[in-house]
């Protein structure tokens, strides 16, 4: 069938066309960082507005610890506590002092947000100084944000979003070290390692982790067939970045042990103190749920369970497809070294099972429900980063390879697929204490006196039921705390513990004073029971503070 | 001349053997007599998407009307629509229209369910057709491209759904009829009937949409040609030739007046029409024997149902159900058709060729394979059924795969086992049965029938062993000569017999340095 020859020609000259291109690179990080916050943004409202982002009772948990250091009965950097690491606690500190703040989640979140677009940031430069072209950039970008996992966590007071930021900050310097063998890349590298290993464990790994690699890139650079003599010097050398990465990267590690010295007279308190892992760990054991343990296979096969539920499958594909890519791609070989401290939590999440240090459920392979299943997140910046990789050398494939994704992704988000959404909802990491919190606000907020409450068992009451920190008596509250775990009829009008459970450390000193055969059960609920000081007995509470000044 | 000769030796043989795998019972079997077990579990409409495609046939040819009579509502039990006080279908229905032919003209010879799965046959003929044209067309050996459409057609799942009424392959002739017509041609007349197979592949069945995209796309980008000459670039654009999108209104229009038709509205697609699982002697819905008590209300009130043509694909059951289609032993391609891995060989040789075309064909496996893994294991079937149109693609590969390996004789060797293999297990499966359950289903299901219950192919030989077959042809003549294991045999030494003397004289050929 014949038709009119109507063509239509469009010329373009190349040197426009170079002149587009240039102007897209300059203004590409401004459209990223725009496209990040506007998303970061939105997501929070989104899950303000919903109720879930306060869901998780870590969440609730680190928002009350910044609180504590502001506000209460013993307020101070004491209240940092010991276990959980400090620098998102302090992070709060300057926003966490407004109740709103406190109460929405957002002073919390808020770090979350800039973690996230900070990440985001880091894997466009970590794609562009691999040399990917833009389109594997963003698609990187795409792939880290359009997942609902990353998405909700960084809309919530948890602390992954900022180990992300500062373990992808320390493993793109170390790359950038690698690559220009400039020491302030080290430095650079050092510092933000620093700063994961005071937000969490991980970054004691990576730590150790990215030590090791420094050494390794020395030796490869200079090859490893020396002499003797030769060999010395490549030592020493090894020596000197070492100490000069150790020593700033470690400071946190030496601050923290020197911390909990301090405030605890004991440098591994926060190791094997009574509200440590450790603790949570034996306890699990002689429950027989830590089935990881001494095994290696179900370690390793919980977790990649956990990363391909965090990340998604075809990303995780993908994104292993840009690895080899990388590694077998002609850049210098301290650069693909360098870029494996990206893997870091990979090796750390399976070694800590291995090693009975952490917990994971993931229902229907260990146990009945999810548990910590937000660990298999740590890697995403690595997928969105290897992606962009596999996006950018194939180049035939990757209109097929973009395609494929926006086709998963779809479905992702029509299905709702976030395995962190359900573990906060329905897993064990959520704590439904609307009722005792409930109470606790329409009973005890027009009332005088104080609730005597454990923080470590019911730190999710104490942040939902709306009420000030200086109402409670917590363990960190000092003298009031010896006081009331002794003579609770003069001082806690309320008490609000777990009955017949010596894990609660109210109940473990109260039930054993004289006092609380003065109070009066109001009522069980999930969690906890409320008591109250019978009115006969009033009269002799102590309703306002007294210890001033506590060290 | 030659080539017209081997087209047709080729054309017969597969003929041939796919008429002996052909299911069915001699007949004419009106409602009442197709919902008997002679027909359904232990005939030819074994499963539902046999019997609801059938139902719609049988419904527009003899009753003329969409809604189906009792009887015919009965047989397509539980996947039965309804909507508006009438029984409908669930499926896409132009399968259902496609088979009408055969049903008619098998009637007149009073093999109307043979006609119509005659119909299937036919198209997976010519998906071997394709395969080998569009083999050859990418540079793959002559030769290499008739073993590789043998491949797919015998010694992949698509031989046992070849010889009933599924949509696989005519979804798979839609996919490789338009890669064929994009390599032969780049005219009006080529995009306008690309347009139309996309459109048309919708009501085949509603997935085909997502297939079809990547052809779409690329379809759609040859409208453009792009020339670089010095430090210019040139872009060449004939608008005219966006008329040709105008075929898409055929099957689009038919489409929608189907669904009207039948659901009383055109966007009313069947998926989310509510459903039927059982009919009470009133002939009215109620409630399956299966059913818990909390759903007993939207079973007898079909119209309370909700469903979403969405939500049926979620991407947390991913890694589980990827594995289920790749490696499992009750569906996997790893158990029972490995000789497709060797088109993974051959996606690398072709890659550095052509990577434009791997590109669009790799897009159309990825799309095939994801789509499933996000949609479920396919119930009760002969191997991963859902990924035959990969199956064909992946074929194609195999062919590059054979002709640039072909002189080395270990790789030929392992091809050759891997063909044997793959033949015998799908040759089982094309004689006996489809209706193997998933490992989770068999397991529960031992727990009321008290014995052994396979979800491997093992089922399958188990079935074979007990002197039965669903073959037409052994049915009606060959089971009183043979028994059923001798007619498997038969069947597929025959295949094995042409496959590896194809194999060895491309094998030779190589050697003697004429590819």
């Amino acid at each position: 069938m014949k038709i009119p020859n109507l063509t239509f020609n469009f010329t373009f000259k190349k040197d426009t066309l170079e002149k587009i291109q240039e102007w897209f690179e300059k203004h590409a990080l401004s459209f990223v960082i725009f496209i990040l916050t506007t998303i970061s943004v939105y997501t929070f409202l989104h899950y303000y507005l919903n109720g879930l982002g306060l869901a998780y009772n870590d969440a609730r948990s680190h928002l009350d610890i910044g609180r504590r250091v502001v506000e209460g009965l013993k307020p101070g950097l004491a209240q940092l506590g010991s276990v959980w690491l400090p620098l998102p606690h302090v992070l709060m500190i300057p926003t966490i002092w407004i109740d709103f703040f406190w109460h929405s989640g957002l002073s919390g979140a808020l770090i979350s947000m800039i973690s996230f677009v900070a990440t985001g940031v880091i894997i466009y430069m970590f794609l562009k100084k691999l040399g990917v072209g833009l389109l594997g950039r963003f698609f990187g970008i795409l792939v880290f944000l359009t997942n609902i996992n990353i998405l909700y966590l960084q809309s919530t007071a948890m602390t992954e979003l900022l180990l992300l930021a500062t373990m992808t900050a320390g493993s793109y310097y170390l790359m950038l070290w690698a690559k220009t063998d400039e020491v302030l890349n080290l430095i650079k590298s050092a510092f933000f390692v620093m700063l994961s290993t005071l937000t969490r464990y991980d970054g004691w790994f990576l730590f150790l982790f990215a030590g090791l690699l420094v050494a390794i890139n020395i030796f490869v650079k200079h090859g490893l067939r020396k002499s003797f003599g030769q060999l010395k010097e490549v030592y020493q050398e090894t020596e000197g970045k070492l100490i000069l990465f150790a020593t700033l990267a470690g400071f946190g590690i030496a601050l923290w042990f020197l911390w909990n010295l301090m405030i605890f007279k004991d440098p591994l308190y926060f190791a094997f103190g009574p509200f440590s892992a450790r603790a949570q760990q034996v306890q699990l054991e002689s429950a027989g749920e830590l089935v990881t343990k001494g095994n290696i296979l179900l370690s390793t096969k919980l977790y990649l369970y956990a990363l391909v539920y965090n990340s998604y499958a075809y990303p995780v594909f993908l994104g292993l497809s840009g690895l080899i890519i990388l590694f077998v791609s002609r850049l210098i070989r301290e650069i693909k070294i360098a870029s494996l401290a990206l893997l870091a939590p990979l090796f750390f999440n399976i070694l800590a099972l291995f090693f009975g240090h952490s917990v994971l459920f993931v229902q229907g392979i260990s146990g009945n429900t999810l548990f910590n299943i937000r660990y298999g997140i740590m890697l995403l910046p690595a997928i969105a980063i290897f992606t962009g990789i596999a996006v950018d050398r194939l180049k035939a494939l990757r209109w097929t390879l973009v395609g494929l994704f926006l086709f998963t992704a779809f479905f992702t988000f029509t299905s709702g697929d976030a395995v962190t959404i359900d573990d906060a909802r329905v897993g064990s990491s959520q704590k439904n204490v609307t009722e005792v919190s409930g109470w606790l606000k329409e009973n005890a907020i027009d009332r005088k006196g104080f609730i005597l409450i454990s923080a470590a068992s019911h730190d999710a009451i104490i942040f939902s039921s709306g009420l000030p920190m200086k109402k409670f008596i917590h363990e960190g509250t000092g003298a009031y705390w010896q006081s009331a775990t002794t003579s609770p009829d003069r001082w806690a009008r309320w008490i609000v513990m777990r009955t017949h459970d010596d894990n609660d450390l109210v109940w473990k000193d109260v039930s054993r004073s004289e006092g609380f055969a003065k109070y009066d059960l109001v009522d069980s609920y999930p969690f906890a029971d409320i008591y109250e000081l019978k009115d006969e007995y009033l009269g002799e509470l102590n309703t306002k503070p007294v210890f001033s000044n506590q060290k | 001349m030659k080539k017209i000769f081997s087209t047709f030796l080729f054309v017969l043989f597969t003929f041939l053997i796919l008429v002996l795998g052909l299911r069915g019972l001699p007949g004419n079997p009106t409602g009442e007599e197709i919902n008997q077990n002679t027909w359904k579990d232990d005939g030819p409409f074994e499963l539902s998407p046999e019997r609801g495609r059938y139902a719609l046939t049988m419904s527009m040819v003899e009753n003329k009307t969409f809604h189906f009579s009792l009887p015919i509502a009965r047989f397509t039990t539980p996947d039965l629509g309804y909507k508006n006080g009438n029984y409908v279908s669930l499926f896409a229905p132009a399968v259902s229209f496609i088979v009408a032919p055969g049903y008619i003209i098998g009637k007149y010879f009073g093999l109307s369910q043979v006609g119509a799965f005659s119909i299937i046959l036919l198209f997976a003929i010519i998906n071997a057709l394709l395969i080998r044209a569009i083999a050859k067309l990418l540079g793959a050996n002559p030769l290499a491209s008739s073993i590789a459409a043998l491949v797919f057609l015998f010694a992949s799942p698509s031989f046992a759904y070849a010889v009933t009424l599924y949509q696989h392959h005519v979804t798979t002739f839609l996919i490789l009829f338009s890669v064929w017509i994009l390599l032969k041609w780049k005219n009006f007349l080529s995009f306008a009937l690309v347009w139309f197979l996309c459109a048309i592949s919708i009501p085949v069945d509603y997935p085909n949409l997502f297939f079809m995209l990547p052809i779409g796309i690329y379809a759609f980008a040859r409208l453009f040609d792009l020339e670089k000459t010095g430090k210019v670039l040139r872009l060449k654009f004939r608008p005219l030739i966006l008329l040709s999108l105008i075929t898409v209104l055929v099957p689009l229009v038919f489409f929608l007046w189907f669904n009207k038709e039948s659901y009383g509205s055109p966007l009313q697609f069947s998926g989310t029409v509510a459903s039927v699982k059982a009919i009470d002697e009133q002939g009215k819905p109620t409630v399956p024997g299966s059913a818990g008590q909390d759903r007993a209300e939207q079973f007898i009130n079909p119209d309370l149902q909700k469903k979403s043509s969405i939500l049926f694909f979620s991407t947390r059951e991913l890694p589980s159900l990827l594995y289920s289609h790749l490696f499992s032993p009750d569906r996997g391609i790893l158990f029972y058709t490995p000789i497709m891995f060797i088109g993974i060989i051959g996606v690398f040789m072709f890659y550095k060729k052509n990577g434009k075309m791997t590109s669009l064909l790799l897009a159309i496996v990825g799309f095939n394979i994801f789509l499933y893994a996000m949609f479920g294991r396919g119930g009760w079937a002969f191997g991963s059924r859902y990924l035959i149109p990969s199956y064909a693609i992946i074929s194609i590969f195999t062919a590059m795969a054979l002709t640039h390996f072909s002189k080395k004789f270990l790789f030929v060797l392992f091809f050759l086992l891997l063909t044997i293999y793959s033949v015998s297990v799908n040759t089982l499966g094309a004689v006996t049965t489809n209706r193997n359950p998933p490992k989770v289903e068999a397991v529960a299901l031992e727990k009321i029938s008290n014995r052994k219950e396979y979800y491997t192919f093992q089922r399958n030989w188990e079935f074979l062993n007990s002197n039965q077959s669903k073959s037409y042809v052994y049915r009606t003549f060959a089971k009183d000569y043979l028994t059923a294991p001798q007619y498997f045999y038969m069947v597929a030494s025959l295949i094995i017999l042409i496959m590896s003397g194809q194999i060895i004289l491309l094998y030779l050929q190589a050697r003697k340095g004429k590819i």
